[in-house]
C-alpha cells in the first residue's frame, strides 16, 4: 500500500520561473532560504543555484528527500524589472542644441549592460536611451544618435553583415552625421574594419570601429574610455577613412588610432590587443591630446558611396607542416580565390605546387601573404617563392592575411577575370598596401 | 553592546586565481593608470559606497611587481580557483563545525575604491552555520568565505591613489562570527582563538598584516558600525570600547537635540572672513589675510554638543571634522572650542552676533585657499549634522593607531554581488571532505594540553607560545635537542622583547635555523642564556651571522675571561668594601661582575665564583682589623 507520490523537488524547481523565493529543507533539517537564480552551464546534475539574503550564491544539490516550499513574492526592492529607470527618462536628443552629431551604430557584443543584483544576471542594454545613460560622457561635445543595427557576438558576424553595416554607415553620412562610430565585438573587429574600408568610397568623415576587451558590467571595462575616445575622434578628426580605436598600452590614458586595413587583434585578452602591423598607428590620443603620426586620408567632398558587390567564394588557408595537398585542394575546389598565409617570405611546401598550378589554370586566384603577420612577402629570394610566382601566385606585398581575404572577396565581387582581380589586389585602395617599411629608430 | 567579528587571514598557498606566488615586495617594475566607473546596473539602487567612491573622481595607479601577472592587471581572465586554498577553507569549515556547500559559486563583489583592478573582489561562500566555543560560551560562525585580498595601498597623490599589485589575489579565508560578543575583552579572546585555529592548519602567511579583523559594533538604540582592518589584536578591545562610548555619546547628543527641537533649515554658508579681527594673529585671521576663504555653517541647537561630554573622549565635533576631511581639508574649527585660533572672546561674540546665533546654537568654521573646497566641506559637515539628529549613522570606520576610529565611508549597500561567470562553479565531492576530515590539524586546546604534558611547561607559558604563533617553532627546536624551558624562554620572552627593541620589516624575521644557531651558542657556552636577547637584537638589526651579532652585542670573549681570576680581581679591588660590609658586600660585587659578564656567563656560575673568591679572600685576609 503506498500513499500519494511525493513529487521530486528537483522536477518542481526546474519548472519554476527564475527569481522565485524558496525554502529548501534537507532530510537532516538544514534549510536554505533565498531566491532561485539561473544555473551555470557547467553546474553539476540536480544543482540549484540560490541567492541568499547575504548576497552570496550557493549551489545546493537537490535530493529527492528534500522538502521544497515556494514563498510568497517580496515587494520589489527597486532592482526589479519595472521599466521606469533613470535611463529611460533621458530624452534622445539631450538638449545640446547645436554641435555636429555622431552616429553610434551598435552591432551587439554588449557595449552596455545592466546587472540585476536580485538574480545576478547581466543583461545587455540595447535601447538608445539606456546606452546614452550608461555613457554619460558621450555627448559632451555634441549629440550622439544611437542606431542599433544588429545584435551579434562578433564571431557570428558574416560578410552579409558587413554589407548591412556599410549601408547604415552611408545612410548616416547621407543624413548629415559628422562621423560614425561602430561598436563591435573585438574578435572579428579587424575584418569588419577592412570590409568597410573597401566597400565604402568617398567618406566625408571618420568611421571609427571600436570595441572593449572587458565587459561593461565591470567597473574596469576599457569600453568606457574606448567609446568616449571613439566618439571624440568621429566628431573632431579631419579624416575620411575607416579607423579602429582601442587602448595603446595598459593604462587608461592612451589610445591608438589604427588604419582599418592595417590592424589586427594580437592578444586574446589584453586591453592593448590591437596593433597596427607594418605601419605605425595613424595617431594617438595621449592624456586627452590627439596627435597624428601618419598620413591620414582627408575627408572626401562626397558623395559617399557604397558599392555592395562582395564575392563569397573566397577563402583563407593557413599553411603548416603536415598540410597535405589533398586537404588543401579539397578546401580550394569550390572557391574562385584563396589567400594563403604562407611561412616567412611567402612559402608553402613544394608538394603543394601541383594543386596550386591546376587551381590557377582553372581560374582560381591564389594570393600569398605571410603568417608572420609583419614584413612583406617576396617571391624572388628563395627557390620556392620563384616557383610559386611562376605558377601564377599573386604575391600580396605586406597585406595582412585577413585583410587580403576581405579584399579578395571585394575584388571577386567586382570581376571574374583573374588578371583583373590580381590587379585590384595589388593596387592600394584604402591604405592597406605600402611601398616602404621603416623602423621607428627605437631599440 | 553587541559585537561581531570578521577575521581575514592570508593563506600561504599561492594566489587564489592564478599561479603567482604570494610575495610582498618593494621591487616595482613599472605601473599603469586606470579609471574605474560605478557601472550601470546600479541604475536605480545606486550602491551608496560605490557612488561615494566614484564621486571622488580619482585615477588609480597600479605598481607592477615580479610576482604579478596579467590576471592581477585585469588583462587576462582569472584561472581556476586554487584547490589548495579551497582545502584550507574547507578544513576551517570542518574545524568550526560548519556545513560546506555542495557547489561553490564565485561571486563578484563591486568595489570601486581602486583596490581591485577589475573593480570588484572575487569572493565565494564555502561554509555556513558553524560555531566556536570560547571561554565556555558558544559563538555562532554563520559564514566562512574564501576571497582574494586587495591591492596594497602605497600612497595618495594629487593624481590619485597608488596601489601595488603584490597583495592583490592572495587568498583570504574570512570567518564571520554572529553578534555574540558582549564585552570588549571577549572580542580579543574570540579573535585569538580563531587565529590559533587558522594557524593550526599550517597553511597561513605569518607576519604583520597577514591577519586582519573587522569588528561590527552596535548598542541598543544605535546602529551597526563597521570598523575595518584592525591589525593589532591587542587594540581590538579598545576599539570596541571606544565605539561603545561613541555610540552612547551620539545617542545622548541626539536626545539633547530633540529636546531642544533642533532642526537644520536649508541654508547657505556664510563668508566670515570680513568679520574676523583685522589686527589679530592666529590660524583664522592669518587665513583671512592670505585671502583664503573662511566660511561658517550655522548649527542651531548644537551648542555644547560638539565637545566631549564630561569624562568622555568621543565627541561629535570630531565626527564633523572627519567628514570635512573627505573634502580634502585638514579639519575644522567648531564653536565649542572657541575662543582660540586667533579669536578672542570679543571676536567670538561679534561673530555669534553677525551669524544671528542664539545661546544654544553652535557653528563650524573652515578655511581653504579655494572657496569651492570650503563649500564642499561644509556641505559634507551639514549632511553629517543632519544624521546627528537621527542618532547613530551606519558607516564604515578606519582604526587608528591610538585606539580610536575615524569615519571612512558609508556602509556598503547590500545588493552589489553577482556571479563571476569566468570561473565555473566548483562541486565539493563528499570524498574530498572525508579526506580532509581524516587529517584535521590538532585543535589549539589539544595542542596546549599536549605541550604542557610532554614538556612539563606551565599552562601560561604554553598559552603564550601558542598566542605568539610559535608552536611549530617550539617543537622543531625542542626536537633538535634544546632544553624545553630554554626554548620557551627564547620564544616567549627574548623574541617578543627583541621585536620591540629592533622592529624590522618582515623580511628580516629570524628563521628557525637562526634561532637554533642562537641556542647553540648557549649550548656551547659562548654566551649565557641572558645573552640571547642582546644577540637577537643585533641579528634583527642586521648582523650577518650569530658570531657577528655576539661581537656587536659586546659579548665576545676577551682575554681576561677566566672567571676565577676576574672574581678574585674584583674582590681584591673592593677589599675596603668587604671589610666594611662583610657578607653584605656580595650583592654590590655581584652587580659589578654581572655588569661585565652579563650574557657571557651564567648568573649561577658567576655567583659561585664570587663566593669562592670571597671565601678565599676571607681566609687569606685573616681576621678583620
Amino acid at each position: 500500500m503506498s500513499g500519494p507520490a511525493v513529487p521530486d523537488p528537483w522536477e518542481t524547481l526546474r519548472k519554476l520561473p527564475q527569481g522565485r523565493r524558496i525554502e529548501l529543507t534537507s532530510a537532516d533539517g538544514r534549510t536554505w532560504r533565498g531566491t532561485t537564480v539561473p544555473s551555470h552551464e557547467l553546474s553539476g546534475p540536480r544543482m540549484v543555484q540560490i541567492k541568499l539574503e547575504n548576497g552570496y550564491n550557493v549551489g545546493v544539490r537537490v535530493e529527492p528527500t528534500d522538502t521544497l516550499a515556494v514563498l510568497p513574492e517580496e515587494p520589489s526592492n527597486g532592482n526589479g524589472a519595472d521599466g521606469g529607470t533613470a535611463a529611460s527618462a533621458a530624452p534622445e536628443a539631450t538638449g545640446l542644441a547645436t554641435g555636429p552629431w555622431v552616429a553610434l551604430l551598435s552591432t551587439g557584443g554588449t557595449i552596455a549592460s545592466r546587472v540585476d543584483y536580485r538574480t545576478g544576471g547581466v543583461r545587455p542594454v540595447n535601447d538608445k536611451a539606456g546606452i546614452l545613460a550608461f555613457y554619460p560622457d558621450l555627448e559632451r561635445g555634441g549629440p550622439v544618435r544611437v542606431v542599433p543595427v544588429f545584435d551579434r557576438l562578433s564571431e557570428d558576424i558574416s560578410p552579409e553583415d558587413w554589407l548591412v553595416l556599410a549601408e547604415h554607415v552611408v545612410k548616416a553620412f547621407a543624413e548629415g552625421a559628422r562621423g560614425v562610430v561602430v561598436a563591435h565585438g573585438t574578435d572579428t573587429l579587424a575584418f569588419t574594419a577592412a570590409a568597410l574600408s573597401f566597400l565604402i568610397e568617398d567618406l566625408p568623415g571618420p568611421v571609427v570601429v571600436v570595441g572593449a576587451q572587458r565587459s561593461p558590467d565591470r567597473p574596469s571595462s576599457d569600453g568606457f574610455t574606448n567609446l568616449t575616445t571613439a566618439v571624440r575622434i568621429a566628431r573632431e578628426a579631419e579624416i575620411g577613412e575607416v579607423v579602429v580605436v582601442m587602448h595603446d598600452g595598459l593604462s587608461d590614458d592612451r589610445f591608438a588610432v589604427h588604419r582599418g586595413t592595417r590592424v589586427r587583434k594580437m592578444h586574446s585578452s589584453r586591453r592593448d590587443a590591437f596593433e597596427s602591423r607594418n605601419v605605425v598607428p595613424l595617431g594617438f590620443v595621449d592624456r586627452d591630446q590627439l596627435v597624428w603620426k601618419g598620413a591620414v586620408r582627408p575627408p572626401s567632398k562626397g558623395p559617399v558611396r557604397f558599392d555592395g558587390r562582395l564575392g563569397r567564394e573566397g577563402g583563407l588557408l593557413w599553411f603548416y607542416p603536415g598540410l597535405t595537398p589533398t586537404q588543401a585542394d579539397a578546401f580550394v575546389t569550390p572557391l574562385r580565390g584563396v589567400v594563403l598565409a604562407g611561412t616567412g617570405l611567402g612559402h608553402v611546401s613544394s608538394v603543394h605546387l601541383p594543386w596550386i598550378r591546376s587551381a590557377i589554370q582553372r581560374g582560381v586566384v591564389v594570393v600569398m601573404t605571410t603568417q608572420c603577420l609583419a614584413g612583406a612577402v617576396d617571391p624572388y629570394v628563395y627557390a620556392t617563392g620563384r616557383e610559386l610566382l611562376r605558377a601564377g601566385v599573386v604575391y600580396a606585398e605586406d597585406l595582412l592575411p585577413e585583410t587580403a581575404y576581405v579584399k579578395l572577396l571585394w575584388a571577386l565581387g567586382r570581376s571574374s577575370d583573374p588578371e583583373e582581380i590580381a590587379h585590384l589586389l595589388l593596387t592600394d585602395r584604402a591604405g592597406e598596401l605600402s611601398e616602404r617599411r621603416v623602423t621607428s629608430g627605437e631599440p | 553592546m553587541k559585537a561581531g567579528l570578521e577575521v581575514h587571514q592570508q593563506l600561504a598557498t599561492g594566489k587564489l586565481f592564478c599561479a603567482c606566488p604570494a610575495d610582498l615586495t618593494e621591487e616595482v617594475r613599472g605601473s599603469v593608470v586606470r579609471r574605474l566607473r560605478a557601472t550601470g546596473g546600479e541604475n536605480r539602487a545606486v550602491d551608496p559606497a560605490a557612488a561615494f567612491q566614484a564621486a571622488r573622481d580619482l585615477l588609480f595607479r597600479y605598481e607592477i611587481v615580479p610576482s604579478s601577472c596579467l590576471v592581477e592587471l585585469d588583462e587576462e581572465p582569472p584561472h581556476a580557483l586554487s584547490e589548495a586554498a579551497l582545502d584550507v577553507a574547507l578544513t576551517m569549515t570542518l574545524l568550526l563545525h560548519a556545513r560546506p556547500l555542495d557547489e561553490i559559486v564565485v561571486m563578484r563583489k563591486i568595489v570601486v575604491d581602486g583596490s581591485n583592478t577589475a573593480g570588484f573582489q572575487r569572493t565565494a561562500l564555502v561554509g555556513v552555520d558553524g560555531w566556536l566555543e570560547v571561554g565556555g560560551k558558544r559563538h555562532a560562525i554563520p559564514t566562512i568565505c574564501l576571497e582574494e585580498d586587495a591591492a596594497r595601498k602605497i600612497g595618495e597623490s594629487p593624481e590619485g591613489i597608488v596601489y601595488r599589485l603584490d597583495r592583490l589575489g592572495i587568498p583570504l579565508v574570512e570567518i564571520a562570527t554572529g553578534p555574540d560578543i558582549t564585552a570588549p575583552a571577549e572580542a580579543r579572546e574570540v579573535a585569538e582563538e580563531i587565529g590559533m585555529l587558522l594557524r593550526a592548519t599550517g597553511r597561513v602567511r605569518r607576519g604583520v598584516g597577514t591577519i586582519r579583523e573587522d569588528v561590527n559594533v552596535s548598542i541598543e538604540g544605535g546602529t551597526r558600525v563597521e570598523i575595518k582592518g584592525v591589525q593589532e589584536l591587542r587594540l581590538l578591545p579598545r576599539f570596541v570600547e571606544a565605539e561603545d562610548e561613541r555610540q552612547h555619546m551620539l545617542l545622548r547628543a541626539r536626545d539633547r537635540l530633540t529636546e531642544r527641537g533642533a532642526r537644520l533649515p536649508p541654508e547657505t554658508t556664510v563668508d566670515v572672513a570680513p568679520m574676523l579681527p583685522k589686527g589679530a594673529t592666529g590660524l583664522l585671521p592669518d587665513a583671512a589675510r592670505k585671502g583664503h576663504a573662511v566660511r561658517a555653517l550655522r548649527l542651531p541647537g548644537f551648542g555644547g554638543l560638539l565637545r566631549a561630554p564630561e569624562g568622555g573622549s568621543e565627541r561629535l565635533g570630531r565626527e564633523l571634522a572627519d567628514h570635512a576631511r573627505a573634502a580634502g581639508l585638514r579639519g575644522l574649527i567648531h564653536s565649542d572650542e572657541l575662543p582660540g585660533y586667533g579669536l578672542d572672546p570679543d571676536a567670538v561674540e561679534r561673530l555669534r552676533r553677525e551669524l544671528g546665533l542664539a545661546p544654544d546654537d553652535a557653528f563650524v568654521l573652515v578655511t581653504a585657499p579655494d572657496a569651492r573646497v570650503a563649500e564642499k566641506a561644509l556641505a559634507l559637515v551639514r549632511d553629517r549634522a543632519l544624521q546627528a539628529l537621527e542618532g547613530v549613522p551606519g558607516e564604515t570606520r578606519d582604526p587608528l593607531p591610538d585606539g580610536r576610529t575615524r569615519y571612512s565611508r558609508p556602509l556598503p549597500g547590500r545588493d552589489r554581488m553577482y556571479p563571476e561567470t569566468d570561473v565555473p562553479p566548483i562541486r565539493i565531492a563528499p570524498g574530498r571532505l572525508a579526506a580532509l576530515a581524516k587529517h584535521l590539524p590538532e585543535r589549539p586546546e589539544a595542542a596546549r594540553a599536549r605541550l604542557a604534558t610532554e614538556y612539563a611547561l606551565g599552562p601560561e607559558v604554553v598559552r603564550q607560545i601558542q598566542r605568539g604563533g610559535a608552536m611549530e617553532t617550539f617543537e622543531t627546536l625542542v626536537h633538535r635537542g634544546f632544553p624545553a624551558p630554554l626554548v620557551a624562554r627564547l620564544l616567549t620572552q627574548d623574541v617578543p622583547i627583541a621585536e620591540t627593541e629592533a622592529p624590522a620589516p618582515p623580511a628580516a624575521e629570524i628563521p628557525d635555523d637562526g634561532l637554533a644557531a642562537l641556542l647553540n651558542l648557549v649550548a656551547d657556552g659562548t654566551i649565557a642564556k641572558e645573552g640571547m636577547l642582546p644577540v637577537l637584537v643585533e641579528l634583527r638589526k642586521g648582523a650577518r651571522s650569530p658570531l657577528e651579532a655576539v661581537e656587536k652585542a659586546g659579548l665576545a670573549t676577551g682575554p681576561s675571561d677566566d672567571l676565577a681570576t676576574l672574581a678574585a680581581r674584583v674582590v681584591d679591588a673592593n677589599a675596603p668594601l668587604i671589610a666594611e660590609r662583610g657578607d653584605a658586600a656580595f650583592s654590590p660585587l655581584m652587580g659589578d661582575l654581572m655588569k661585565e659578564l652579563r650574557g657571557r656567563r651564567d648568573g649561577q656560575e658567576v655567583a659561585s665564583a664570587l663566593r669562592a673568591a670571597l671565601a678565599r679572600h676571607k681566609a687569606t685576609a685573616g681576621t678583620s682589623p
